[in-house]
């Protein structure tokens, strides 16, 4: 399986190296390379990737203010020429850290590291849409249209940005699995939200455009940890 | 990446680290010769940048300036360089003002310096050995 990656980097030979490294493997799809963390972030909020080389020290905002605000849990390698960053390099559950330069073997043991979760990214590298079986046809759905979907006993409901609502017989619970995880949430049993279409959130309620999704408390710490609260 | 037969035929500067250049980028010279083309491109602004911050007398951009140019000395193998580099920058971590370094700064300037003339003519001679071998 190729997983896709961004390269979030400013010094240009220290992104055109693990590009080419990238290219030999045969591994890995580089989607973008980015020189400062707002332009990785604005790529990242209507994309994802399952990987992310990030440089730490950079003008501006740093690698791991990137890491907190985007809004799905991408596999992370740092590449920096720092030791010092290891405390936080744990806290962001970063798969590995290569001192720059490295070498393509050092390289390719990185890549190694985040094969043991190969399921994770095969989920989470989910297509960016679906098709969805509504009035005797099949509708294309992207991922990003999507706001929410909410049960209706047998049936399921699809809210769109442009709010429209497509019914479909399905469920909850079946489409908690073929759903892009990246994407997609189960909050509560009767609702799987798009996290990067989350307004705000009060108490056990998120607002999506002016929607209130109830958060059921057996999901409530796993909205929290998907959405990189600080 | 493009595979040359000729690996011993080309003779690096003795300030390149041959080995340490191969265990990156293989025989492949064509693509060093990408790496330095590369670094030469942002030479310039690294190095005016580690001269500004030092002029400006701040020293945690000093600290990060010469952290970034660190690496590229990597990349172009001159690995003494790089650990110049390094000591460079933890003795800005040390440093109570810039003027206690401005000894070891003008020495790495001067390195600098030089590691550019370096680049430049390896890359001359790639470029020559890669359009012989093409």
């Amino acid at each position: 399986m190729i997983l896709s990656c961004i390269l979030v980097e400013d010094l240009q030979v220290a992104a055109n190296y693990p590009t080419n490294c990238c290219e030999k493997s045969g591994l890995v799809e580089v989607k973008g390379h980015f020189s400062n963390v707002p332009d990785a972030l604005s790529f990242l909020n209507s994309n994802t990737v399952d990987l992310i080389f990030l440089d730490v020290e950079m003008p501006g905002a740093n690698g791991f203010e990137l890491l907190d605000q985007i809004a799905f849990s991408p596999k992370v390698i740092l590449t920096t020429s720092k030791t010092e960053y290891a405390y936080n390099a744990f806290q962001y559950n970063v798969s590995d850290y290569l001192m720059k330069p490295f070498t393509y073997q050092r390289f390719l043991e990185a890549l190694q590291k985040i094969q043991p979760s190969k399921e994770t990214i095969s989920t989470n590298s989910a297509s960016d849409h679906i098709y969805i079986k509504t009035d005797g046809k099949l509708i294309r759905l992207n991922n990003e249209s999507i706001l929410f979907i909410e049960s209706m006993g047998d049936y399921v409901k699809f809210v769109t940005v442009d709010n429209k609502k497509y019914i479909t017989h399905n469920t909850i619970k079946n489409l908690e699995e073929k759903v892009s995880k990246q994407h997609f949430l189960k909050v509560h049993r009767s609702y799987i939200v798009n996290l990067h279409k989350i307004d705000d959130m009060r108490e056990n309620l998120l607002f999506i455009k002016g929607n209130e999704i109830p958060v059921s408390k057996a999901n409530k710490a796993d909205v929290f940890k998907r959405l990189n609260i600080v | 990446m493009n595979n040359l037969s000729a690996i011993n035929s080309f003779s690096f500067n003795a300030e390149i680290d041959f080995s340490y250049l191969q265990s990156l980028y293989g025989d492949d010279y064509v693509y060093v010769q990408e790496i330095f083309a590369t670094v030469l491109n942002e030479y310039g602004s690294l190095a005016d940048n580690l001269e500004y911050s030092y002029s400006s007398g701040n020293l945690t951009a000093l600290k990060a300036a010469v952290h970034k140019i660190k690496p590229v000395f990597g990349f172009v193998g001159m690995t003494a360089v790089h650990q110049e580099c390094q000591q460079f920058e933890n003795l800005c971590g040390t440093a109570d003002s810039p003027e206690i370094l401005t000894r070891d700064f003008e020495a790495l300037k001067n390195r600098i310096f030089q590691s550019r003339q370096v680049i430049e003519e390896e890359m001359k001679k790639l470029e020559i050995f890669n359009s012989q071998s093409s």
